[in-house]
């Protein structure tokens, strides 16, 4: 119920201090749940992986969380910096299902926050809720560490409620990976994205 | 219509606890009467939101309540106790609360502060700022609400928070309020020992 009333007053919200606003206070909102959740350490990759498996780190608390480990990033020596890691439902997915059957439809600024987002910080969002859990990942990744290296998280691709997608082709070319593929993760997945060490030297950063 | 309900009343607890920071932060710009004022507000402007309801007879609206059917018991499990007495099961920010608590550790004083600061301004029937939200919802929601063309009107009387704090109308109001319900002193003490809120509605 507490998520459909915030959603209720999104359009209150983005009337008053104007969609860059509300875009503000999401993205504060996401890094203030973030550092609430405290720092995590981890001796390699597969302590982080199975801790992520078993519903331990921060990151999982956006709901199913899968790590593809076929999916290994590697940085110009061949060594493995990091992993891709796949969402199975949009964290805003139920609460879509809550406002259809209660409300009806979403407030017009959901679409406008998004769209906001898209031009003036990245083009990565499908609705507006996207701004805070994309701002999430990013400071959840700087309160963890692996082998004592801080973490960096890229947003991937992501597939909204009515299906149409985003995908980040310029995150994706630094980790060397296909579009094309990760356009594929989307039929089973909502949400992809890459957690890498922070400042590893990458196939696709030497490139450019 | 079953699945429907069962996502109805399901929280989602990543936005929830984003909720709650978010209300958290704005208690730390303009405190307890700021946070209070948003929380009267997203729970008016959520009610505001729903198509308004009419039925013919009391009877009728019951029915509709105990389906989940009613806008006012969309988000929660109701037992009729009596045709006025409405005993919510489970409060619907159980989950939320849980998430909250694990995640981030004890539930924020401001939210309980902010609930002494509703219950001395504007009604005292709230045990944190969930309370808040939810009974200003369903006293929004009973305004969109007719029955025999006549409006229905909402009054708190218990609720226990997921955190164990119990919050009971004064003693001066619940005899009227029991009376409104159909039950007793002793028959409300043990409703609250198993459930979540008590709540009257009448005309």
């Amino acid at each position: 119920m507490l998520d459909v009333s915030l959603v209720s007053l999104i359009q209150d919200m983005s009337e008053k201090a104007g969609v860059e606003g509300t875009i503000q206070y999401w993205a504060r909102v996401g890094e203030s749940l973030a550092k609430r959740m405290g720092k995590e350490a981890y001796m390699g990759w597969p302590s982080f992986n199975v801790a992520l498996r078993e519903g331990r780190t921060a990151f999982s608390i956006e709901g199913d969380v899968s790590a593809l480990t076929d999916l290994a990033i590697t940085d110009v020596d061949g060594d493995v910096v990091g992993y891709i890691y796949a969402l199975k439902v949009c964290v805003f997915n139920p609460t879509i299902d809550r406002i259809r059957y209660s409300v009806g439809t979403l407030p017009r600024a959901d679409r406008a926050v998004a769209e906001e987002y898209n031009n003036s910080v990245r083009d990565t969002a499908v609705c507006n809720f996207c701004v805070i859990h994309q701002r999430f990942r990013e400071e959840v990744a700087k309160s963890i560490v692996i082998a004592d290296q801080p973490l960096d998280c890229l947003q991937l691709a992501n597939r909204g409620y009515s299906g149409d997608t985003k995908i980040a082709d310029d995150s994706l070319r630094k980790i060397g990976i296909d579009p094309e593929y990760v356009r594929s993760l989307l039929r089973n997945y909502a949400c992809v994205y890459a957690i890498l060490m922070k400042g590893a030297r990458l196939k696709g950063e030497e490139a450019d | 219509m079953k699945s429907e309900r069962k996502v109805l009343i399901d929280d989602n607890p990543f936005v929830d606890v984003a909720a709650y920071l978010f209300l958290e932060d704005i208690a730390d710009k303009q405190g307890a009467s700021g946070m209070n004022n948003y929380l009267v507000s997203l729970a008016t402007s959520l009610a505001k939101s729903m198509p308004e309801e009419e039925y013919e007879t009391w009877e009728e609206f019951v029915e509709s309540l105990q389906k989940g059917e009613s806008i006012i018991s969309a988000f929660e499990n109701v037992v009729m106790a009596t045709p006025h007495c409405l005993v919510t099961t489970e409060c619907p920010f159980q989950k939320g609360w849980e998430e909250y608590t694990k995640r981030i550790g004890s539930f924020s004083k401001i939210h309980y502060d902010v609930a002494e600061y509703y219950n001395s301004t504007v009604k005292p029937g709230a045990v944190d700022s969930q309370c808040i939200i939810h009974q200003t919802f369903r006293s929004a929601a009973s305004e969109r609400i007719k029955v025999a063309g006549k409006p229905v009107k909402y009054a708190q009387v218990s609720a226990i928070s997921p955190g164990g704090n119990k919050k009971t109308a004064p003693d001066e109001w619940l005899p009227i309020l029991l009376e409104k319900a159909g039950i007793s002193h002793t028959m409300l003490n043990m409703i609250m020992r198993n459930n979540a809120c008590l709540w009257i509605l009448y005309q």
